[in-house]
């Protein structure tokens, strides 16, 4: 499903050249769960990013059910973004004059679906992460953490992606949110086939994935499965 | 939701900012308003002033009288005739104008004048004099009663009479001929002022007083005219005179060629000053030649003062309520940066973020529109008045003009601003140009955020 061949990104900082993400490879089938490990400036960021789309890489290509998404342009990266790929953000990232149900209908909105279909939606992704009928009508300010991150969560998996990305899910929760929510993204992977890849610091967390990856200086240095 | 009514809600995100934008806003759209609406009053003003003045110049024999019987100097065809080869004299008007006096009758002259030589006439005139301690007057005249010239107890004589105007013209139908501004045939018909006949237009007034119809005839310089046409003008001046041919009247007097007033009509008002420099430059001692552009040029001063003031007020007070949401705007898109980030990061395009964004400002903007409008309604009636007396007793007090200065400024002073839909779509039009003007910047600032370094920056 997603297969990285030799990607390099390179940042000019201050006219030193920075090699963020130093030829990484690897394979993730549809379904799986991984994870991807290190220490704070090894690369993870940049890394997501890039499987993402958000950014392209220097070299190597980044293959998602057979499409190079490095190769894309931006135009045809954009629509493919919206449709294929969800994320999730440490800090949430939740727009926050809108209602929880409001969130999540908007990758729906971006992606065009009707606004009949978006409702329907929202309401089965939000009654999946656990939330009530008038928890769906709170502003992100009225929500907890952890219910904040569960709206993330529904919001990254509106458009029914092939692959989610969770930038640090459980860095801003305490451990019992955090693992709630981990099992959330884990039972998510293997219930509906999507393949997620968590990026963490927690190591135990990130052992507990189908597969792990560990970065360091931008390379793997390590590979559990 | 969409893109539009996400913006317009964003507009009140933080209700003590979007109150402050609104009023800061409010005020300078209200004064683009203000000024508009001035400018707009100043120059219909000056356009109503301006479409008053005559493109007519006025030819009078230096040292000559508006009469052959008053005396002087007098044009003769031959002067007039370089006149129409000047550029942009569309037409010259030559008139000969004398008075009769009815038969057996006097009219009182001035004090220590020399004799009146005035031919005479069958007719009798419609009006008369009215006195009071030594003074009469009527029909625009004032008449000193004294027994030097023939008055007794203040009255005049038993045998007066108010002499009757006769004008010779090659266009009798032309209301200035008669110091009126209309002149209408009520019978009969117009005269040709080129041909020498004994054909007369005479007015309704006189026609009643002497029982005359189409084709009566009556005496004037002892010679017998036919009515050719009876004709009824806007003034008293217009309604106590007999209007013969140019050619008639130089005959009927005896001054062939002779002509004591003539106007000139230029082709268009721009053209005015030039050509009355040319056709003085064309008759240089023999005339005195005059337009009003002069005069309207120096009441309308003050008029193009305020116009001026408008308009550059009107274009800061755009530029100012242009900077300001576009300032805001940049704030709100900095501010923003994070979620516009997850807008690209989530699919949607930077057109629609754009979108977005240009609701937000539009809804700002017309909001501020209402304010605006408020204020333009309250205020652009007294601010147009005050702007246009300041300038007024500036130009006084400066000693351009006297006190009471140039003519016309009373009418000047006069002037009413309206608001009115016209306004208020340029308004609105203005309102929706600073809008997209103002978040252009702040779409430049979107189409810059690259999701990847907003979102690795947590």
């Amino acid at each position: 499903m997603l297969h990285v061949t030799d990607v390099k990104r390179m940042f000019h900082a201050g006219g030193i050249k920075v090699l963020a993400v130093n030829g990484v490879s690897f394979k993730v089938d549809q379904g799986q769960f991984a994870s991807i490990v290190g220490q704070s400036g090894s690369g993870k960021t940049t890394l997501m990013s890039l499987l993402g789309g958000l950014d392209k890489p220097t070299e190597g290509s980044i293959e998602i059910d057979g499409k190079d998404i490095a190769k894309m342009r931006d135009h045809s990266l954009i629509g493919y973004r919206s449709k294929q790929i969800g994320f999730v953000f440490q800090s949430y990232n939740l727009v926050p004059n809108l209602t929880a149900m409001e969130n999540v209908m908007l990758p729906m909105e971006a992606a065009k679906v009707p606004v009949r279909k978006r409702k329907e939606r929202a309401v089965e992704l939000l009654r999946a992460v656990g939330f009530t009928d008038d928890q769906m009508k709170r502003k992100p300010g009225k929500l907890s953490g952890g219910q904040q991150q569960r709206v993330a969560i529904a919001r990254a998996l509106a458009n029914k992606p092939s692959l989610l990305l969770a930038d640090e899910p459980t860095g801003n929760l305490d451990s019992q949110t955090g693992k709630m929510i981990f099992d959330l993204l884990k039972g998510l992977a293997h219930s509906q086939r999507t393949t997620v890849i968590i990026v963490t610091h927690n190591l135990s967390m990130a052992r507990q994935a189908d597969m792990m990856f560990q970065l360091k200086d931008g390379k793997f240095i390590e590979e559990e499965g | 939701m969409n893109v539009v009514t996400r913006g317009m809600r964003n507009a009140f995100r933080n209700a003590t900012r979007t109150l402050s934008i609104v009023i800061i806003l409010g005020l300078s759209i209200g004064l683009s308003l203000v000024m508009l609406i001035a400018h707009q009053a100043v120059q219909s003003k000056i356009a109503t002033t301006k479409s008053s003045i005559g493109n007519t110049v006025s030819i009078l024999p230096i040292g000559g009288g508006t009469t052959l019987s008053a005396g002087g100097a007098l044009l003769k065809t031959s002067d007039l005739n370089r006149v129409k080869s000047i550029a942009h004299v569309t037409n010259v008007n030559e008139l000969l104008s004398d008075r009769v006096q009815p038969q057996g009758t006097n009219d009182v002259g001035v004090p220590g004048a020399p004799p009146r030589t005035d031919g005479t006439t069958s007719l009798k005139s419609p009006y008369t004099v009215h006195c009071n301690d030594g003074t009469c007057s009527g029909v625009g005249r004032t008449i000193l009663c004294l027994p030097s010239n023939g008055c007794s107890n203040g009255h005049p004589p038993s045998d007066f009479s108010l002499y009757i105007p006769i004008v010779g013209t090659t266009d009798p139908t032309n209301p200035s001929n008669i110091y009126a501004s209309s002149i209408t045939i009520t019978s009969g018909n117009a005269i040709d002022g080129s041909k020498d006949t004994n054909d007369a237009m005479v007015s309704k007034a006189i026609a009643q007083k002497n029982n005359l119809r189409v084709s009566s005839t009556f005496t004037a310089y002892n010679k017998t005219l036919t009515v050719s046409a009876i004709f009824n003008s806007d003034t008293q001046d217009g309604n106590q005179t007999i209007i013969v041919s140019l050619p008639t009247e130089q005959r009927l007097t005896g001054k062939t060629d002779a002509i004591t007033s003539a106007t000139a009509t230029v082709d268009s008002l721009e053209n005015l000053s030039s050509t009355v420099t040319a056709i003085s430059n064309a008759l240089y001692s023999l005339a005195d030649v005059t337009s009003d552009v002069g005069q309207a040029n120096a009441a309308l001063q003050p008029l193009d003062s305020v116009k001026n003031i408008s308009l550059y007020s009107l274009i800061g007070a755009v530029a100012a309520g242009t900077v300001i949401i576009l300032l805001t705007m940049v704030m709100i898109v900095r501010e923003r940066k994070r979620e516009i980030g997850v807008f690209k990061a989530i699919g949607f395009s930077n057109i629609r973020i754009m979108f977005q964004f240009m609701a937000e400002a539009l809804t700002l903007t017309l909001l501020g529109m209402v304010i605006g409008v408020l204020v333009g309604v309250l205020g652009g009636n007294p601010v147009t008045t005050t702007l246009v007396n300041n300038s007024i007793n500036s130009i006084n007090s400066g000693g351009s003009t006297g006190k009471g200065g140039a003519p016309g400024f009373s009418t000047i002073q006069n002037i009413h601003a309206q608001i009115g839909w016209s306004v208020i779509l340029y308004g609105l039009a203005a309102a929706v140009i600073i809008a997209l003007v103002g978040s252009a910047l702040a779409s430049f600032f979107i189409s810059k955020v690259r999701p990847a370094e907003v979102l690795r920056s947590e």
